[in-house]
């Protein structure tokens, strides 16, 4: 059994809690979240055949366990940048996060960009020419819904994808 | 160029040597095997720490090998194996058995005690099995997981748990402990190798063992001992030994650590409470002394049972009143003893409680008869009289002896019922002091005499006192009869006030006095008072005695006159105012004075009469006088002839001569000249106290 460690980052209410939420397999109670800033969840998503289990650390997006974050990302294989579309600060926020981890981490794990809330996207701040701007700075983005459940599976089968490709 | 052939010869010639002499190693096959022989331990150890591929490489030669020499030669196998794998599967069997006997000791050392009892309770509230709970309960401690975490990516590497262990998701406990550690690590600003080395929630305990690449953490349950955690290090070390290269190089497939699941599961290690007894014969023993302790209980207790029931038996017949006919024990059923019995001096159930026999376990079948013995008619007398303690019986021959002291009560019921009692022919009494209860005593004299309203009485030391006021009609009784009731030797009337009843009074001194008609009496405030005219004896007994009588303090009896006193002075006032004159000269009385003289023999007889009545002895003096004619000596004997002349007369009268006493007086003293006057010759008498 293939396990990896996956972190998911973004701003304190842009949906990272509520994305997998009906996804994981098991987790613990989210009270953790609010006292240690973490919580860890558990998937198994099927890659090729193979079984690979997904240990999800849903990092607390809160300020004030920012000093934490560096110790909770080492050794994660993947992240998980979620980012509300509606907000388009929280895509900035999180662009900065990913580029300070690149720094204090000195390696670039598999990541993904999830722009949640993709039910209301009539209303986001973020539009498409900002969207390619990303991509073509190797960012892989995907529209999800932790409303409607939209994107959610395929993010993070694909980031379980990228994470068991050879380098 | 030969030279310079030469030189290039001398320069490459060591080369060449070189170069030929490790073309011959080359060559010789022999040689270059002792060669890698010599350097392949190093080399293969080399290739296993930087990759697996050496490992990978020559897998499928040495499975095929393996594969192939099993199928031709297994019992080489199987003797190469034998020492590894059969101590291995001895130990695994012995500790499966171990562990299983060790829960089965413990579940039955406690199935029927308190603590098995409360364990039962503790295994229906949770739902576990008994034994499980016997097994927590007898724990000292038992590691019940062991987590090994990759350090970077705080993933579970391998997990192993106890049997009956319930395991968490592994995967999310790594992560969460990981986090945990992180999370105290920056909180209190340690070090990247600083961390939580164990916490503990309830009854469990997290013990966690840092390494290079990866940690233990154990989950434990009781209080372990330090050396485990040695040996949790050791397992680490051992680990890290292993799969050292493996765990740096970790990229999430868990798989490649299958293989350490011996050295984690030898980390699972327990302890039970040690067992207060030496071995499992104890128990036994145990049993068998106290099965036989039971039978020699029981040997003596039916020893003592059976001793007390001869005991009894034997009593019973020397018992007065008692003749045992038939006496069986009974173990089972309740024993029976049969026999002539006098109810009224034996009590066969105090006797069997007395030698510890159960009355309860008896049963009786007797025949009633009348015991003459002196034992048992004594017994039937004191069992109907009682026996008072300060008396002695004796009885010898139906003649019952009493001596000591004894209640009036007790004394008086034996005198009157005492030979009623069968056997008993005569009752002596030698010198029996009897003893009154005071009780008794009152209630006797209340029975006697009835209290009036407002007084009260008791008895005390023999003596009845009295107090209150209590009429006098009703205590003159009580003085005269309550000491001859038993137990009242005096009467106290300090306290008592006496009511007399004048009328009573009054009576009681007539009945007394026999008080004359010509006396009136009457009470006036305690005072009798008297009046009229009494006789001088009935007088002076009145005077002497009236005040003794209950209710009279006083007697008044001015208006009260002495009838003999008043006939005394009358008489005597008579005599004295008679004169007997004379003649002119003589002796011979004049016609007046004779007169005179005739009337005093009765009015003497009178007076005397009045003074014996009063008790007085008189005499009459009788005083001759003569006138101033003549001289004084002849007037003298003239005044002594003439009183003797009187006195004769009047002894001739029949009075005794001692009663006078004749005197001559002689002539008035002359004032002036003498002149012959009648009056002054006569006699006078006088009635005095005699002399």
């Amino acid at each position: 059994m293939i396990q990896k460690k996956v972190c998911l980052l973004g701003t304190s209410g842009v949906g990272k809690t509520s994305l997998i939420a009906r996804y994981v397999d098991g987790s613990f109670s989210e009270n953790y979240l609010t006292s240690v800033g973490v919580a860890i969840k558990k998937k198994v998503v099927r890659v090729d055949d193979s079984d690979i289990t997904l240990i999800i650390w849903d990092l607390a997006g809160d300020d004030k366990f920012q000093p934490l974050e560096r110790a909770y990302l080492r050794g994660a294989s993947g992240y998980l940048m979620v980012a509300d579309g509606t907000r388009g600060m929280t895509l900035d926020h999180v662009i900065k996060m990913r580029e300070r981890y690149a720094e204090q981490i000195g390696s670039t794990p598999c990541a993904l960009l999830l722009l949640n809330k993709s039910d209301l996207e009539s209303r986001w701040e973020v539009d498409e020419g900002r969207m390619s701007g990303l991509a073509s700075d190797g960012l892989t983005i995907i529209k999800t819904s932790a409303k409607e459940g939209t994107g959610v599976g395929d993010a993070f089968e694909q980031l379980a994808r990228r994470m068991i490709q050879p380098a | 160029m030969d030279d310079l052939a030469e030189l290039r010869r001398l320069i490459n010639q060591p080369e060449r040597d070189k170069l030929q002499d490790l073309h011959d190693r080359l060559d010789d096959k022999e040689q270059r095997a002792h060669e890698i022989a010599s350097v392949l331990p190093e080399a293969l150890t080399l290739s296993r720490d930087r990759s697996a591929e050496l490992t990978r490489a020559i897998q499928p030669a040495v499975e095929g090998s393996v594969r192939e020499s099993i199928e031709k030669r297994p019992q080489v196998f199987v003797d190469a194996l034998h020492p590894i794998i059969g101590p291995l599967v001895r130990r695994s069997v012995a500790e499966s058995l171990r562990a299983f006997l060790q829960s089965l000791n413990q579940a039955l050392e406690k199935s029927f005690s308190w603590q098995g009892l409360k364990w039962r309770f503790e295994a229906l509230r949770t739902g576990k099995s008994f034994a499980e709970v016997v097994m927590l309960r007898s724990l000292v401690y038992r590691v019940e997981q062991v987590f090994l975490i990759h350090r970077e990516t705080s993933l579970s590497l391998l997990h192993v748990s106890a049997d009956a262990t319930e395991a968490q998701n592994s995967d999310m406990v790594a992560g969460m402990l990981s986090a945990i550690q992180d999370f105290a690590r920056d909180s209190f600003k340690t070090g990247r190798d600083e961390g939580l080395e164990e916490f503990r929630i309830g009854e469990l305990q997290v013990w966690i063992v840092p390494g290079t690449h990866a940690y233990l953490a154990a989950v434990i349950r009781g209080n372990p001992p330090r050396e485990l955690h040695t040996t949790l290090e050791d397992a680490l070390e051992s680990i890290h030994v292993l799969r050292g290269s493996t765990l740096a190089k970790f990229e999430g497939d868990t798989a490649e650590f299958e293989s350490l699941r011996p050295e984690l599961e030898a980390c699972l290690q327990s302890q039970f409470a040690a067992k207060k007894s030496s071995g499992g014969n104890r128990t036994a023993w145990i049993a068998l002394a106290a099965g036989a302790g039971l039978i020699m209980a029981a040997l003596i207790v039916g020893w003592r049972s059976e001793r007390r029931w001869q005991d009894f038996v034997r009593r019973l017949n020397a018992a007065p009143g008692i003749a045992v006919t038939q006496a069986e024990k009974g173990w089972i059923f309740r024993s029976r003893v049969a026999g002539l019995r006098d109810p009224a001096v034996a009590d066969p159930v105090a006797l069997a409680r007395a030698v510890g026999v159960n009355p309860e376990r008896l049963r009786f079948e007797w025949k009633d008869y009348l015991a003459l013995d002196d034992t048992s008619v004594l017994r039937r007398f004191e069992k109907r009289f009682g026996k008072p303690a300060g008396a002695q019986l004796s009885l010898t021959n139906g003649a019952l002896a009493i001596s000591g002291a004894a209640p009036y009560e007790w004394i008086r019921r034996v005198r009157i019922d005492g030979m009623q009692s069968p056997g008993i022919t005569s009752i002596t009494e030698n010198d029996v002091r009897e003893t009154y209860d005071p009780g008794l005593a009152l209630s006797r004299f209340r029975r006697a005499f009835p209290l009036p309203q407002g007084t009260t009485a008791q008895v005390a030391a023999g003596t009845l006192e009295l107090a209150g006021a209590a009429p006098y009609e009703w205590l003159a009784p009580v003085r005269e009869g309550a000491t001859k009731l038993p137990g009242i030797k005096e009467i106290s009337e300090q306290h008592l006030q006496v009511i007399y009843d004048d009328k009573f009074v009054l009576q009681r001194f007539v009945d007394r006095f026999n008080l004359p008609d010509t006396v009136n009496a009457k009470m006036e405030k305690n005072t009798l008072v008297l009046a009229g005219e009494a006789p001088h004896a009935w007088l002076t007994r009145v005077q002497r005695d009236a005040t003794s009588v209950p209710g009279v303090g006083a007697l008044d009896k001015h208006n009260l006159v002495d009838l003999d006193q008043r006939a005394f002075q009358q008489s005597k006032s008579v005599i004295e105012s008679a004169f007997v004159y004379f003649l002119v000269n003589k002796d011979n009385f004049a016609t007046e004075g004779f007169t005179a003289l005739s009337r005093l023999p009765e009015e003497i007889r009178r007076c005397l009469s009045a003074a014996g009545r009063l008790g007085q002895e008189v005499q009459i003096e009788v005083n001759g006088y003569a006138d101033s004619v003549g001289g004084e000596a002849k007037n003298l004997d003239l005044s002594q002839r003439r009183a003797n002349a009187v006195r004769d007369f009047l002894v001739k009268c029949d009075f005794d001569p001692s009663l006078f006493k004749a005197m001559g007086l002689g002539a008035p003293p002359v004032t002036s000249k003498p002149t012959p006057e009648q009056s002054d010759r006569r006699v006078a008498l006088k009635v005095v106290p005699k002399s």
